[in-house]
């Protein structure tokens, strides 16, 4: 039999396809972009019990040699599948696999929503710049149903580790300056006094422990040109925390893209209204604030530790060079601007 | 920049060689291709400057590191830092004035922890002061494109 993947791929699902034969992978290509996992799509055919050809369009996520971030894809898994078939709309989740055997790495099969966008970079242009005001509202209300949803009842207390509503912030910046006490190169004189701002002056508890997203940016959702979104993609960083912490990482400067408000999309008074309206919770400013400013730590985290990951050898992709390139002086800027000094 | 821009760049010299080779997936050499020349517009923007920035940020973080005996009195501390300060970036490659930079700013962090917080005028002007290098510092370092 031969190695390639789409015929190892097969011959996985073949085995979880009750009655299926002649199971068969084609068009499987890597979408690209991904930092932290490797992305595929592919279409899946087979004969099924009843002797009726079928196929589907999935996507397989595989972990890399070395990754951007150290996330537990069990737990991206169970996210995904929690919301799936709620007011959160994510791909269907199918198989986990946490051995290496199957495909060398641990890995995930999901189905593809097909025929949306991802990529930042269209919407400033037709026929997607006009939807932007509507694609804003869309994203934090989403972000909002994220936040009232209860993780006790999504069955996630099992999966994800508990935390006590006063220990959110000090349990989320311990571990990331912990990645970069462990990653940084060089030495970061702007985010080590941010972090020391943030520890002299802690938030409020959280108002209710909720599902946190992680990565909740304009790029980790698919959209269309009416301003919809159809899925929210991307859970590898989910938790339980703050719901203040999501709502900090949307509004990081770095995800404006350059164009001044949230998101690119939408003026941060409407991007809270929209959240708060959804979720019933309250963005009070100065713990909005201090997730803002947390956020810009650990996105100088991440970057950081895209550069240890290309350094150490791991991964020689260009995508583990282009985040430290590209945003670690720019979160610099960022956080500058965050704690009201630029 | 981390990584080094020399190690960067000889790892693209050998991705964009095996891309040419007439048998790589046309999605795979587009994404390579794609994400190689974003890398060396950066390169490209750093290598002019990267030298003269270094320079004038180690000339300046040196003569925050000078003031701090009379912010932090006499004792280890101030005394390891006005040390430091007392050096000169006689080897101007980028890795040597790179090496001094990390030095510096590792020691900056550690006078900004000591000014921190006290009262005194001089250790309030010190605090402000490197406050203004770490605005400046990220400035200098500014991408065309960048987000923010």
């Amino acid at each position: 039999m031969s190695n390639s993947l789409d015929q190892r791929l097969a011959a996985y699902i073949a085995g979880r396809i009750d009655g299926a034969r002649d199971v068969a992978v084609s068009d499987l290509s890597r979408i690209s972009g991904g930092a932290s996992r490797e992305t595929y799509r592919f279409l899946l055919s087979w004969t099924d019990a009843a002797g009726e050809t079928r196929t589907r369009k999935l996507i397989l996520r595989r972990d890399p040699p070395a990754s951007l971030i150290d996330t537990e894809r069990r737990i991206e898994f169970e996210a995904y599948r929690a919301f799936h078939g709620s007011a959160v709309p994510v791909p269907e989740m199918l198989w986990l696999e946490e051995a290496s055997e199957a495909l060398d790495h641990p890995f995930f099969i999901a189905e593809e929503i097909a025929g949306f966008q991802a990529g930042p970079a269209l919407l400033w242009a037709e026929p997607y710049v006009g939807t932007l005001g509507e694609l804003g509202r869309r994203k934090w209300t989403i972000l909002g149903e994220i936040a009232k949803a209860d993780p006790a009842a999504l069955g996630l207390m099992q999966v994800m580790e508990p935390v006590e509503a006063d220990a959110c912030w000090r349990r989320e910046l311990d571990y990331w300056e912990g990645v970069i006490d462990e990653d940084a190169v060089k030495p970061l004189p702007v985010i080590r006094a941010a972090i020391r701002w943030l520890r002299a002056n802690p938030p409020a508890p959280a108002q209710k422990l909720s599902v946190v997203h992680g990565d909740y940016r304009t790029g980790n959702f698919l959209y269309d040109e009416t301003g919809a979104i159809h899925a929210v993609l991307d859970w590898e960083m989910a938790h339980l925390g703050d719901p203040l912490e999501d709502l900090g990482w949307s509004f990081n400067p770095v995800w404006s893209f350059g164009r001044g408000v949230p998101g690119g999309l939408l003026p941060r008074e409407e991007a809270i209204a929209a959240w708060e309206a959804a979720s019933g919770l309250t963005a009070d400013p100065a713990d909005l604030h201090w997730w803002e400013l947390f956020n810009c730590v650990k996105g100088q985290a991440i970057w950081v530790s895209s550069a240890r990951a290309w350094i150490d050898g791991g991964n020689r992709e260009p995508i583990m060079v282009f985040p430290s390139w590209a945003l670690q002086n720019a979160q610099d800027r960022a956080t500058l601007q965050v704690m009201g000094r630029l | 920049m981390t990584p080094k821009v020399s190690e960067v760049l000889a790892e693209l010299a050998g991705l964009i060689a095996r891309n040419a080779l007439p048998d790589v997936d046309p999605a795979d050499r587009a994404s390579a291709l794609g994400l190689s020349a974003l890398l060396l517009g950066v390169a490209a923007q750093e290598w002019d400057r990267a030298a003269a920035r270094l320079v004038e940020e180690n000339t300046a973080v040196r003569a925050l590191l000078s003031d701090a005996p009379a912010a932090l009195g006499e004792g280890e501390l101030a005394e390891r830092l006005w040390v430091l300060s007392a050096g000169r970036d006689e080897d101007l490659r980028i890795s040597a004035l790179e090496e001094a930079n990390a030095t510096l700013r590792a020691a900056l962090i550690e006078l900004h922890v000591a000014v921190e917080g006290r009262g005194q005028p001089v250790a309030r002007a010190l605090d402000a002061a490197i406050w203004a290098e770490l605005v400046a510092s990220t400035e200098r370092r500014q991408l065309a494109g960048a987000p923010v």
